[in-house]
């Protein structure tokens, strides 16, 4: 029951954490930014509006909006929030929410294709490409937490006292692959110094040109997914840098939201002082959050037994 | 005793089905089309029933018979075989079914013949490789099964390209069947009998030498780098449905020696594992690499082959490494989801050539940045080629995602042990990852370009679907991808029931504890599928009576758009291939635009797959060479030709 309420709780709350770093970067800007409920705002006029459909889409171009989506809440429904068991959990779990991640990129990717825009080939392209690296750091930082726990499951590692454990066991290194799942999440939720989500030049977008012709509710769709994939990253970045339980519920609660904005915080911070990196450099950035996983793993397992 | 064996009726229909043709019925063509594709699909379902029965009931037989005077043909089927055969008699039934209106071409109807001919040989030699129990059968029916492919060919002899694919895919199976000789011939020497048996007595050098030796000769069949360049010119050059069959099962037939040889040598030394995982991983990504930087849509589903072969060979590899280290139930693991991925390899990719020969068939290209669009008037083969697309990127809920997950649960299993095992699980790990996103970038690039968009060409535009025969086979296929995908507990099963005739020297593991993750694969897929209903109605709710219209492509404030202006192909894969560049060399053509008036360009780029550029300078221009030098004994003189046979027939004598 626990595990449901928090489930919905993520799912309400992801907007609100986005909306979080629209309002940092406003703050460096010198500006007042947008409110915090703004995201909601944006959501409830998106599905209350039609849609318009280029005549060059198919039915993969509304397929697409709910795959991604329903991968997004899928992902969630597997993940520990606060400490908390998640709703479903088995042995491999892990695997299939990295994969279930792709099924909703190759939709994204397909829905931008099909609308036959040489701009969004051009983010489509992108989005096919950084995330490969994204992967191979994931799976290096799962196989430090698989010696480590003998498990693979995100409820082994991130429910009840187990990041904790983390940093008892491994140390350190551990360090790195806070910094490494952060570089993730940077890149895998299109935020600087990978992608822009602000800029105004569709060939330097990413994200944002890939959707450029979604409107309506199915673009609502894509929004909402990419707030809960952000909150699914933050929330493991957050338990790694947070592992502390008190023991009761609702005070793990409120440790793990305050943590949460300091999450966001830090990406908000980091796309104010960085500058986008040339669309060439992206890779070696990406890249840098392998060779720390790399290091991490190989470093704690073989060298500090 | 022979006759009544359904294995040996099926093998016996297929034959016969390929013979009549040209012995009757070549003058009415379309008869002969469908007399020829229906007898060797009924030949097929008997096979394909008798191996599951098999394998289901665990039954095994041998039957054997004297050739010549002189040999014996034995034939044996046990769990292994008969998984092989499954995927077999599945693949060529709906490649027979396919064919009846892929060769429509009323003009070449003696040629239709003789293909029908070499197609059931083909059939029935892979089933009788995967049966086959001793020496002299197994190179028996594996050169026929090198000699009928080759002459598939070369089935558009007209075309300069496909007689240079052929000659080279000869040179290569040849020099395969010669190193795999090799092999039986240590064996042979040690054990002095054609039996397979007398292999597990050897001593451990000789072993060893072998088991080297087979993988050579295997692995060249089966595609394994740098062995694999005769493939990315073979498979296009052949008809599509042939296509299906040799890279959906014919290459797995490479897959099915390596076992065999493992299981009789007995050799559990961590140096096979070793060496099957790394070759694995460097065929799986390059393979990927090189997928990426094709124009052919043929020729990159065959350098997927590659690529699926190398994935096939990290669950092998991490099975033996599992068995070296005394760990059986990643040995299982690796095994079962390395075999799983035979089978399911051949489901996606057959479908998928099937899939090409359609856009093929109807739009007369195969290059991929001609096309577009294509999914609005082929609705059925879009789709499917979709599906198809999903599985081969090893994405839930379809069946490629079923054998990954157990290899990478392998391979967590592997890094948990020590030293050596643990690097190489790790990397075996990590190239899986890189291969599954490399994988997504191509087939989103594939689909993409080929079956979205807008058509950019007449031929693209002016497409239909029709021929039942080759819809149907893909429709199956697809099928088959999301069942598996959602229901992977009996195809598990399968695997490991056949994975457990490899002798893996440890009784009965018990599956119970750990076939639990197909129940969890099935519950995933569920959760999914309910999720996206729940999307679907909220959808459908949130639209009802909305305003929805239809308008041009947002151009990004330009407002005269042209199809020629679409991202294509090679652009989409240019910055990934840049990143591979030492490994994928890129040759681009570009003459620069200059001047106020400037002259028509192009651009053309062509990626270098390096085994072929190597093996070009370091083999075949020295061996070339030498051959050069001995010229002088080809004089054409035919005394002296008699003359040669005379003093080897002495030699001889004196080592005999």
């Amino acid at each position: 029951m626990t595990s449901v309420l928090l489930f919905i709780l993520a799912i309400l709350l992801a907007p609100f954490y986005s909306a979080v770093i629209l309002k940092v970067k406003a703050f460096f800007g010198g500006k007042k930014g947008p409110p915090l409920l703004i995201n909601y705002y944006t959501l409830v006029k998106l599905l209350r509006k039609g849609s318009v459909y280029s005549t060059s889409t198919t039915a993969i171009f509304k397929i697409g909006p709910m795959v991604s989506l329903c991968a997004a809440v899928t992902v969630l429904m597997f993940l520990p929030i606060a400490g908390q068991p998640p709703i479903i959990s088995f042995q491999g779990d892990v695997i299939l929410l990295l994969y279930l991640l792709g099924l909703g990129r190759f939709f994204t990717i397909a829905a931008a294709m099909d609308t036959a825009s040489p701009f969004e080939g051009m983010g489509a392209a992108r989005e096919a490409y950084f995330p490969i690296i994204c992967e191979a750091t994931l799976f290096m930082i799962l196989i430090l937490f698989y010696v480590i726990t003998g498990e693979l499951s995100l409820a082994a590692y991130f429910s009840s006292g187990q990041p904790a454990g983390f940093w008892q066991a491994a140390g350190a290194p551990l360090l790195f692959v806070v910094l490494a799942l952060f570089i993730v999440l940077l890149t895998e939720n299109s935020r600087v110094p990978v992608d822009d989500p602000a800029t105004h030049l569709e060939l330097t977008m990413i994200h944002e040109v890939m959707v450029l012709d979604h409107s309506g509710p199915d673009f609502a769709f894509i929004e909402l997914g990419s707030f809960l994939k952000l909150f699914f990253y933050a929330t493991m970045v957050t338990r790694l840098i947070c592992p502390v339980t008190l023991g009761h519920p609702a005070a793990d609660l409120g440790i793990f939201l305050v943590t949460m904005g300091v999450v966001y915080v830090a990406v908000g911070v980091t796309e104010s002082v960085m500058a986008r990196y040339r669309m060439d450099k992206v890779p070696q950035f990406v890249l840098t959050s392998f060779a720390l996983a790399f290091f991490a793993t190989v470093i704690s397992l073989e060298f500090l037994k | 005793m022979l006759a009544i064996n359904p294995f040996f009726l099926a093998v016996g229909i297929i034959i016969g089905s390929g013979i009549l043709p040209l012995l009757f019925l070549w003058r009415r063509f379309v008869v002969m089309k469908a007399v020829a594709s229906f007898g060797i699909t009924a030949g097929c379902l008997i096979g394909l029933i008798d191996a599951i029965m098999k394998l289901s009931h665990g039954v095994d037989w041998a039957s054997s018979a004297t050739y010549l005077h002189v040999f014996r043909l034995d034939f044996r089927m046990d769990g292994l075989s008969a998984f092989f055969l499954t995927a077999i008699f599945l693949v060529s039934l709906l490649a027979a079914v396919y064919s009846y209106h892929y060769m429509d071409n009323a003009q070449k109807t003696v040629r239709v013949a003789v293909h029908y001919l070499f197609f059931s040989l083909l059939v029935a030699s892979m089933a009788l490789v995967v049966t086959a129990a001793n020496m002299i059968t197994f190179m028996l029916c594996w050169e026929i099964m090198s000699l009928s492919s080759f002459f598939l060919v070369v089935y558009n002899y007209e075309n300069d390209g496909n007689r240079k694919a052929g000659y080279l895919y000869f040179i290569f199976s040849q020099v395969g069947a010669m190193v795999i000789l090799a092999a039986f011939g240590v064996i042979y020497s040690h054990a002095a009998s054609f039996g397979f048996d007398g292999a597990a007595a050897l001593p451990e050098t000789a072993k060893m030498l072998v088991f080297v030796l087979a993988f050579i000769g295997f692995g060249s069949k089966a595609g394994v780098f740098p062995f694999h360049v005769w493939l990315p010119h073979a498979h296009p050059a052949a008809p599509s449905h042939i296509s299906a069959i040799m890279s959906g099962v014919m290459i797995k037939c490479g897959i099915y020696g390596i076992l065999r040889i493992y299981a009789l040598l007995g050799w559990h030394a961590p140096l096979s594992g070793y060496i099957v995982l790394v070759a694995g991983m460097v065929s799986g990504i390059l393979g990927v690499v090189y997928a990426l930087g094709q124009h052919d849509i043929k020729r990159l589903l065959a350098y997927h082959s590659v690529e699926n072969i190398g994935i096939i060979l990290i669950g092998i590899g991490l099975g033996m490494v599992g068995v070296a280290a005394g760990n059986p139930v990643m040995a299982l693991l690796g095994f079962g989801g390395g075999l799983l991925h035979v089978l399911n390899h051949a489901i996606f990719k057959s479908l998928l050539f099937m899939g090409a020969g359609m856009v093929l068939h109807k739009t007369g290209t195969r290059t991929i940045d001609v096309l577009g669009g294509l999914i609005k008037k082929m609705r059925i083969t879009g789709t499917t080629f979709l599906i198809g697309s999903l599985a081969i990127c090893g994405l839930p809920p379809f069946n490629g995602f079923v054998s990954e997950f157990m290899i990478y649960i392998g391979g967590f299993r592997g890094a948990a042990l020590g030293q050596a095992d643990f690097a190489l699980s790790l990397l075996a790990i990590v190239s899986l990852a890189v291969i599954g996103g490399l994988a997504l970038a191509c087939f989103t690039k594939v689909v993409g370009v080929v079956f979205q968009g807008e058509p950019r060409s007449r031929a693209a535009e002016a497409v239909n679907e029709k021929g039942i025969s080759m819809i149907t086979p893909m429709v199956v296929l697809a099928g088959a991808c999301l069942v598996i995908g959602v229901f992977p507990g009996v195809f598990a099963g399968m695997a490991l029931k056949a994975a457990e005739s490899l002798q893996l020297g440890y009784g009965r593991v018990p599956l119970a504890p750990f076939m639990q993750f197909t129940g969890n694969i099935t519950r995933g897929a569920l959760l999914f599928f309910t999720v996206f209903g729940l999307i679907l109605v909220l959808r459908t709710f949130l639209y009802r009576g909305k305003t929805v219209t239809a308008s041009g492509t947002w151009g990004c404030g330009f407002t005269q758009p042209t199809v020629r202006m679409q991202y294509t192909g090679s652009s989409y894969a240019g910055s990934i291939l840049e990143f591979f560049g030492p490994l994928a060399p890129l040759e681009e053509k570009h003459p620069p635009i200059e001047g106020r008036f400037p002259a028509k360009t192009y651009y053309h780029s062509h990626v270098h797959d390096i085994a072929e550029r190597h093996m070009q300078r370091v083999i075949v221009s020295p061996v070339l060479a030498a051959f050069d030098k001995l010229r002088w004994l080809q004089h054409g003189d035919i005394h002296l030709y008699i003359g040669y046979i005379l003093l080897a027939i002495v030699v001889l004598l004196f080592f005999v």
